[in-house]
């Protein structure tokens, strides 16, 4: 009896972790086109537009190409799941993470490969160049961030003596937010967020110019529902890149029962508030910069993958293990 | 017409083959429910060959591991060459020599498995390369075919030639061929005689499983070889390249220094970014799929690698990662390329062609063999939730298990580096099964072959979805794929492996969870958009008409990466535009794209142009001339006296 109950909490727990990065994962997007508008001295559309939209598209008619085969329809489907999915193994607002073995830090990574395993095909499902486009240098970012990715958390991992992401943000608490290693690989994961996310300087998510489409290339053929959950999925990714960066700035602890309800609470809110400056400075990279052209990503990207290298090296060095 | 006698020796001899296999894996499957010491200890068999020879057998749990995988390979590949064969006899071909060497290539895997002695594993290991070089070289009205099987002629030779030195050679220290009494005598051996066996061993098995710089007949003969073969060599055939290097060097030449861990890491490491590199830019259907071949040979000796250092830290759980993420990837690496291979095999006999470029579409014409390449190419770009992912997860635990056990050094920068290495050759085989998979199976037909390909014959669809049965079940009951892992483990290490395992099963038995999770999210998403109503229409093309070379091609597709790889792959690219009267009005454009083989240049040719020359300046001593003659019988004379004084 004890033990089903035990597995109904973890199940509800599991349930309320993904329904918070759902909830929260449209209005962030929301907070950081109002960011943007702000450097931009604009209005900007309303926080809560980005609900709105998605709605409006749930409701509308689709579209699909002729040439286009199940795989098309399948896509929206898989993408969000398997984004779902990478958000089980990070910590969220009450330290927590549903999925918390050893070795779940890989799963983040190779989930949200997933999801670009199917975006990348169903770019190629409509037969026209901009998906083609889209597809072909969605890949070729791919495969430069993961590098970087890996390596960073892997020297987060070595920092902490544990390959579950929810141990790596509580043992973090012990590490000083100065540690130098710990700069360098925030520096490389901001980096590697920023491609992730497809914002400028890697993609420019406003555009549908064909000279500097990534992501939207790939999703030029959806509409409709289709497209609500390509972008929701998108939303999503956003999401759960920020509240790992928040994390590993400034970690949550594992929340416990004497934190009563207040506790709870303020743990909720807290992580919105680091999530929500976070957000903020992203956008305002995004003011500052100018889009990159595809064969100057490589160095950009280089770069993240060196600040990780290197923050192994100086925690070794600083260790005194070399 | 179809010959009636040979239709029925195919499905005869075929169907021997799939049941001999089903009664194979049966057998080992009651041997192994039964248990016993022998799984440890091994049991023996002798033959008399007559001339005071004998052979010797040994069957134990590293054995019966990769007999298994042998069997399902032979399995699987035979009932998919049941339909696949079909087209050669309609062609009036004769079968006979596929059939015969099919059963000798078989037959002579399965002896170089068990054999026990230098002597047997010498005579199956000749046979094994004899017989699938004429399996390669089935198809020989191909010219092509007919040269790339005398490359894997040649190599495997320079493969053999050190095989054989060395087997000699520890008879020659030991006096004896059996693998005990070698193992016997390596502590007396010095450092230098360690070395030196344990080279020509990596050489002599390296070149047969592919590893860089050894690779260079492995896109050639696997690629020219019927697609059945092609599943049999790159899906079994490495395999038992590999057995030896575990049973000859791990458990035979002992633990050895820590340079053959990090040889094997190193070598590992870069044949996986070579062959994935080369991969990414091929443009035929079945040599990408044999250059990703080298790529998985290079993340199982990167395994292995890091058995051997942890066996020098004395880093137990570490090493037993390694081995679990190596035979775990051993079994599903055997079953997805298989399954690519065939997938392959029904793309060719539909269009006639292993040109992608001349591909597209694919996926509405042949939808079942589709759905079995889709499972394939996420089982083999290592995502979850199929099996290749969580293999590459065990074995990055174990690379960073021995980093954080060692207590000081470079390697503890250089090891992690390895698994960055790891990560970018999982995106460039992400970028190159999308374009396998991508340009064949989506978008428009790029020719009227692709226009015109059907669904091929049922057998060719049903083997690839068994095969894809076959993997999802073994992430779906991990603990099953571990205890068949456990055989080979309680023979490699010592002690009880079931402590570790239970203790592996954590991350593993996720395996299963992960996959119902995804299933039963993706399956709630799309219950809860209500997508009722859809309107097909063209393709967005900005108001032009669209036509199938509007879209990306397979060169194109991967471009990005052979510019940003340029010097690597040695690529050269030449673009001749024929203009009208200005810049602006194009007739026609040539573009030629070139990928060199590295490798070839800067390591074969200057070998072969070294031999070739050290030939010439021996046929000096051949100038026919009378006088020079003369001369040689007058110095020969000379130094006999001179030695018989």
């Amino acid at each position: 009896m004890d033990e089903l109950f035990m597995i109904l909490t973890r199940l509800l727990m599991g349930i309320g972790h993904l329904a918070v990065i759902l909830v929260a994962a449209p209005l962030l997007q929301g907070f950081i086109k109002k960011s943007k508008a702000f450097w931009q001295m604009r209005q900007g559309p309303p926080i809560l537009q980005p609900y709105r939209d998605l709605r409006k598209l749930m409701n509308k008619e689709e579209m699909i190409s002729e040439h286009a085969s199940w795989i098309f329809l399948l896509t929206p489907c898989v993408v969000l799941a398997s984004t779902l999915m990478a958000g089980l193994v990070i910590p969220g607002a009450w330290g927590w993470a549903p999925v918390n073995v050893w070795g779940d830090l890989f799963i983040f990574g190779a989930s949200l490969g997933l999801a670009r395993l199917f975006l990348t095909l169903s770019g190629l499902e409509g037969a026209g160049t901009f998906g083609g486009m889209g597809t072909s240098r969605e890949l070729f970012m791919g495969l430069l961030t993961e590098p970087a990715l890996l390596l960073g958390l892997i020297v987060l991992a070595f920092m902490t003596e544990t390959t579950s992401l929810q141990g790596i943000i509580t043992g973090l608490q012990g590490v000083s937010p100065l540690f130098i290693p710990r700069i360098l690989v925030l520096s490389a994961l901001a980096m590697v967020s920023i491609a992730e996310m497809g914002r400028i300087p890697m993609d420019n998510p406003d555009t549908h110019l064909e000279l500097t489409m990534i992501h939207e290339g790939m999703l030029l053929e959806y509409s409709g529902p289709s497209l609500a959950l390509l972008n929701f999925a998108e939303q999503v990714k956003q999401f759960l890149l920020l509240l790992l960066l928040a994390q590993i700035i400034w970690p949550s602890g594992l929340i416990s029962v004497s934190d009563g309800l207040f506790g709870t609470l303020w743990a909720l809110g807290f992580v919105g508030i680091k999530v929500a400056a976070l957000g903020f400075f992203f956008a305002t990279v995004e003011s500052l910069f100018v889009k990159r052209r595809l064969f100057r990503a490589p160095h950009y990207l280089a770069t993240g993958t060196a600040s990780a290298i290197l923050a192994l090296v100086t925690l070794w060095i600083i260790r005194g293990q070399i | 017409m179809v010959n009636k006698e040979s239709q029925t020796v195919r499905q005869f001899l075929m169907g021997l083959s799939i049941a001999l296999a089903g009664a194979g894996l049966i057998l080992s499957t009651i041997l192994i429910s039964r248990g016993g010491e022998w799984v440890k200890t091994g049991l023996r068999f002798i033959t008399e060959a007559g001339a005071g020879l004998s052979l010797t057998w040994k069957l134990d749990g590293l054995t019966v591991f990769f007999l298994i995988v042998l069997l399902l390979g032979q399995g699987l590949s035979s009932l998919y060459a049941l339909g696949y064969l079909k087209e050669y006899q309609e062609k009036n071909k004769s079968l006979w020599p596929f059939l015969v060497n099919w059963f000798l290539f078989l037959g002579s895997m399965f002896g170089v498995l068990l054999a026990d002695d230098g002597f047997t594993f010498l005579l199956t290991w000749e046979m094994m390369s004899l017989f699938s070089f004429f399996l390669v070289l089935y198809e020989h009205e191909d010219p092509a075919n007919r040269k790339s099987a005398y490359i894997y002629f040649v190599m495997t030779h320079v493969a053999t030639v050190l095989l054989t030195t060395v087997t000699l050679y520890l008879y020659a220290l030991t006096g004896s061929f059996s693998f005990e009494i070698w193992a016997g005598a390596v502590p007396s051996l010095s450092t230098v005689q360690l070395n030196f066996i344990f080279l020509a061993f990596f050489i002599g098995f390296g070149t047969k499983a592919g590893f860089v710089p050894f690779h260079i007949w492995l896109p050639y003969a696997h690629s020219a070889a019927p697609s059945p073969v092609s599943a049999l060599m790159s899906g079994v055939m490495v395999k038992v390249a590999l057995y030896l290097f575990i049973r000859l060097v791990w458990l035979t030449m002992g633990p050895g220094p820590v340079w053959w861990g990090w040889l094997f890491l190193i070598i590992g490491a870069l044949s996986a970014l070579v062959g994935i590199l080369s991969a990414s830019v091929q443009s035929d259907l079945k040599k990408l799929l044999a250059f990703s071949t080298i790529e998985n040979v290079g993340i199982l000796s990167m395994a292995l690698g890091s058995a051997f250092l942890a066996r020098t830290w004395n880093n137990v759980w570490a090493m037993d990662l390694a081995f679990v993420a190596f035979f775990w990837h051993t079994i599903q690496h055997m079953l997805f390329k298989s399954l690519l291979f065939m997938g392959a095999g029904n793309i060719i006999q539909a269009t006639h062609t292993r040109n992608l470029e001349r591909l597209g579409g694919l996926l509405k014409r042949m939808p079942k063999t589709g759905l079995g390449a889709l499972i394939g190419i996420i089982g083999i770009t290592a995502l979850p939730p199929l099996g290749g992912f969580w293999g590459e997860l065990t074995l990055f635990q174990s690379l960073l298990m021995n980093t954080s056990h060692l207590a000081n050094g470079w390697s503890k920068v250089f090891l992690p580096l390895s698994i960055g290495i790891l990560a970018l050759v999982g995106g460039l085989s992400m970028a190159t099964f999308v374009k396998w998979f991508g340009i064949a199976f989506l978008g428009q037909a790029r020719s009227p072959v692709a226009e015109k390909a059907e669904e091929a014959h049922p057998i060719q669809y049903i083997t690839p979805l068994i095969i894809g049965g076959i993997a999802i079940l073994s992430v779906l009951l991990p603990t099953a794929t571990l205890a068949l892992i456990d055989l080979p483990l309680s023979v490699l290490r010592p002690g009880n492996s079931a402590m570790m395992l239970s203790a592996l099963g954590t991350p593993l038995n996720l395996s299963s969870i992960y996959l119902i999770l995804l299933i039963l999210l993706t399956a709630i998403v799309f219950l809860l958009t209500k997508r009722s109503f859809h309107r097909v229409t063209a393709t967005w093309n900005c108001g032009q008409p669209l036509t199938s070379s509007m879209q990306y091609t397979a060169g194109g597709l991967t471009n990005p990466i052979r510019v940003l790889f340029t010097k690597v792959l040695g690529s050269r690219r030449n673009v001749k535009g024929d203009f009208a009267e200005t810049r602006y009005s194009l007739r026609s454009l040539t573009y030629e794209g070139k990928i060199k083989e590295v490798f070839e240049d800067i390591f074969y040719r200057p070998t072969i142009r070294g031999l070739l020359w050290m030939s010439s300046q021996i046929r000096k001593l051949q100038a026919g001339s009378i006088h020079l003659y003369l001369g040689y019988l007058l110095v020969t004379v000379v130094v006999v006296l001179i030695l018989g004084r």
